[in-house]
């Protein structure tokens, strides 16, 4: 072969493998099918209720049925705009003589009357659910979203697989599982055995004889002191003792029984707060928590792994509520949280830990 | 010669085996996101400065941005710190003040040394809130922004927290999707797998926050610093106090859109990174604090990325000089030099971390743009090494550091 064709053959060859990489980076910058700014959430889509509303405003949509329905005590069925059916319900009762366990049935909206929606049981309603009054679930149900202008309740090992939002007060009865968020503008009351990921109310009750309104923790409106301790190692604060200031531990932290802090604490392994032991500020954890019986909490409980929390303790209170977050939550009865509690993984109801 | 040349490898081979560490933890491993969670609470009063300088082209934006945040009203206070401009933003300013009475209070710099530090400095006398959150003005948050900037604030060992940065101008010109696909990597991969690794997420000055009792106990804010963010890292580091990186806590920014200003910026960068690594690199590896090991090692590192790019281009030169005086065993180190040296690219995140965070995001046809990244690569390379050269020069003549500011692109509002 020619040394000038084949040096000019290898060059060319060379530029052309030199410039693959660059054609579809071309094609790309020729056509910006991909050059818009990166979605990010400015409408705090993160907000629980954000389903709840967007759902609601959806519904405006078949008011005036609705409200025929209701002064005529009939049904109507029809399509919303995005070609979803409807079925809109003048009296709540009327849906537990439905065939909604029918194969092939059509599973629509169902939107009922200001008289309470009885549900039958061991059904799956795969579309969302809004009610004008109460919406009261038989056993056995499976569900995608409820919205409820008044309470709602769930039958035994019911399931929801994306949202539920009570206007009165949402309760679970035992063995439920709760897949996605659960918020009420009232309160929450779970029972044993329930699971649960994001649940957001005024109070969080678990258990029949959880009183929100037991006098929980007296702490001053404002932690004013910005002290701060640290320590390298395991720490504890004895029993009965007063710690004042925010305490940072690299180890362990044991806050003994009926001990006070007034300030917040993080630990960067696990941390232990006996029983009737309180804490004024936030409580922090890198690690395991473990929280006593009739402890109390003021500000924001986060721990990196797992929360385990005993009967009797309050987390926030009811002018002042807080969040609960970890990964995993075991809660026994008889403890009540104001504000959020948030399993990222699973929470648990569980009987004793 | 050829032993510097060695160094020099190892230390580019340090840099690779740390971008693919970072990367595939951030693929693989468990998401620390501690703070994301906590969406109700007893809020804090906090203090929003939102630092100015010629900013009527975007100021009303964050301002209007702010005032519609979730955050109790009664507990927000915006400061913006219009530091010595000469436009219109002071007139734009108090508008808003007149429109939203009680929630803004600005402040008005006059005069004073130039730079972001100084002015936030001098702002500092009307704060008087724990918690501090700082916005360059060209930046836009979201409604629940505040909040979760706010949230780590609870955990007493948080100094500071940052959020990540989002091009919003991302598909204006070839320069910008590059800088898209660079914060990409740099936050969704660099910034985050620290996070998960306890090591050291960096403080980026804007979308950011700080706690006033740390800011104080680490003497304020450091005003013959180029770049207040690096060098409030590594202080509050030094100080036993964390800095969160929040990678879900996203705000849209305005990244520069011609060459000039965009090596203009990154000049400034590595001229203040390279001020704090001198600061307080041998104390922060060597010295007597609460850094732990991971954090000692990692933060050096991370001081250390602006140096990169001489070391890199030192290396280079290092290489083809053996190369030609035809020393056999070099064959297997230039290889080495040719494949980490594209691999690690010193001040920019790496192209397999900058593609990793782009599926991470979600986008699809823009990693086809990755190729494209070795132009700017090649820019920066040269830029931070021409950033290098005249801070020494400037040292040696004893030579003030200027500040300049990055230019801004959007039409002023209306």
């Amino acid at each position: 072969m020619n040394p000038f064709l084949a040096v000019t053959g290898l060059i060319l060859l060379t530029s052309a493998l030199m410039v693959l990489p660059l054609v579809p980076a071309l094609a790309e910058l020729h056509s910006k099918s991909d050059a818009l700014p990166l979605s990010v959430i400015q409408q705090h889509t993160g907000e629980i209720r954000f389903f709840a509303d967007g759902f609601r405003s959806y519904m405006k949509g078949v008011e005036p049925t609705l409200r025929e329905c209701v002064s005529s005590g009939s049904h109507a069925t029809g399509t919303m705009p995005d070609g979803s059916e409807y079925l809109v319900l003048g009296r709540g009762e009327e849906a537990l003589f439905l065939p909604f366990r029918e194969r092939n049935e059509f599973k629509p909206v169902v939107i009922a009357s200001g008289s309470d929606l009885l549900l039958p049981s061991e059904t799956n309603f795969s579309k969302d659910i809004y009610s004008a009054g109460s919406v009261i679930g038989g056993t056995k149900n499976r569900y995608r979203a409820i919205l409820a202008e008044k309470e709602v309740r769930l039958g035994r090992d019911s399931s929801v697989m994306r949202w539920v939002h009570a206007v009165g007060e949402f309760s679970a009865d035992p063995a439920c599982r709760l897949y996605g968020r659960v918020s009420s503008d009232t309160g929450v009351r779970l029972s044993e055995d329930c699971s649960f990921l994001r649940l957001n109310a005024p109070y969080i009750a678990i258990g029949p004889n959880a009183d929100p309104k037991q006098e929980g923790l007296q702490v001053p409106a404002d932690v004013t002191t910005h002290q701060r301790l640290f320590h390298d190692g395991d720490f504890e604060i004895r029993a009965g003792e007063v710690f004042l200031g925010n305490l940072v531990v690299r180890g362990r932290l044991r806050i003994g029984a009926g001990a006070r802090v007034r300030g917040s604490v993080k630990s960067e392994k696990e941390l232990v707060l006996e029983s009737g032991a309180s804490v004024d500020g936030s409580l922090i954890s890198a690690s395991i928590m473990q929280i006593g019986s009739n402890c109390a909490i003021r500000g924001p409980v986060i721990a990196e792994r797992m929360v385990l929390i005993r009967n009797g303790t309050h987390c926030g209170t009811l002018e002042n509520h807080t969040t609960v977050s970890a990964p995993e939550i075991q809660i026994e009865e008889g403890v009540v949280v104001f504000g959020t509690l948030w399993a990222r993984d699973q929470g648990q109801v569980v009987a004793e830990l | 010669m050829i032993y510097v040349l060695y160094v020099i490898v190892s230390v580019i081979c340090i840099y690779t085996a740390r971008h693919y560490w970072f990367t595939l933890n951030r693929l693989f491993a468990f998401q620390r996101h501690p703070y994301i969670d906590i969406d109700t609470a007893d809020w804090p009063p906090v203090t929003v400065l939102v630092a100015a300088h010629n900013e009527e082209k975007v100021v009303a934006n964050i301002l209007s941005a702010l005032m519609t945040v979730k955050y109790p009203e009664d507990k927000m206070l915006v400061i913006p710190v219009n530091d010595r401009s000469t436009d219109r933003t002071r007139e734009i300013i108090d508008e808003f003040v007149e429109r939203f009475p009680g929630r803004i209070r600005p402040f008005h710099r006059k005069e004073g040394k130039g730079g972001k530090a100084a002015a936030l400095k001098d702002a500092m006398e009307l704060v008087e809130t724990e918690v501090i959150l700082i916005f360059d003005a060209d930046y836009i948050p979201g409604a629940g922004l505040i909040r979760q900037l706010t949230a780590p604030f609870f955990d007493p060992e948080v100094g500071g927290v940052m959020g990540r940065v989002v091009p919003m101008n991302c598909g204006t010109n070839l320069l910008t999707r590059l800088l898209d696909l660079e914060r990409s990597g740099g936050y969704q991969v660099d910034q985050q797998a620290r996070m998960n690794l306890r090591l050291v997420p960096q403080h980026g000055g804007t979308v950011a926050g700080v706690r006033l009792s740390a800011l104080r106990e680490i003497g304020g804010w450091n005003d013959t610093s180029l770049t207040e963010d690096t060098d409030l890292t590594y202080r509050l580091l030094l100080h036993g106090w964390k800095t969160v990186y929040q990678n879900r806590s996203e705000c849209y920014e305005e990244v520069p859109e011609t060459w000039p200003v965009r090596i203009k910026q990154i000049k400034r960068w590595a001229k203040g990174h390279n001020q704090a690594m001198v600061t307080y690199g041998l104390h922060l590896l060597l010295g007597k604090h609460r850094a732990s090991l991971r954090e000692r090692v990692d933060g050096t590192l991370l001081l250390g990325v602006y140096i990169m790019a001489p070391f890199t281009l030192v290396g280079w030169a290092l290489a083809l000089g053996v190369f030609y005086q035809g020393v056999a065993p070099l064959h297997g180190i230039v290889a080495i030099l040719s494949v980490t040296a594209y691999a690690a690219i010193g001040n920019l995140a790496a192209f397999f971390e900058i593609a990793a965070a782009v599926r991470l995001d979600g986008s699809r046809k823009r990693v086809c743009l990755v190729p494209f990244l070795i132009l700017g690569f090649a820019v920066s390379i040269f830029a931070v090494s021409w950033a290098a050269v005249s801070q020494v020069k400037d040292a040696l003549t004893g030579a003030e550091f200027h500040w300049d500011k990055t230019e801004r692109f959007r039409k002023a509002a209306s």
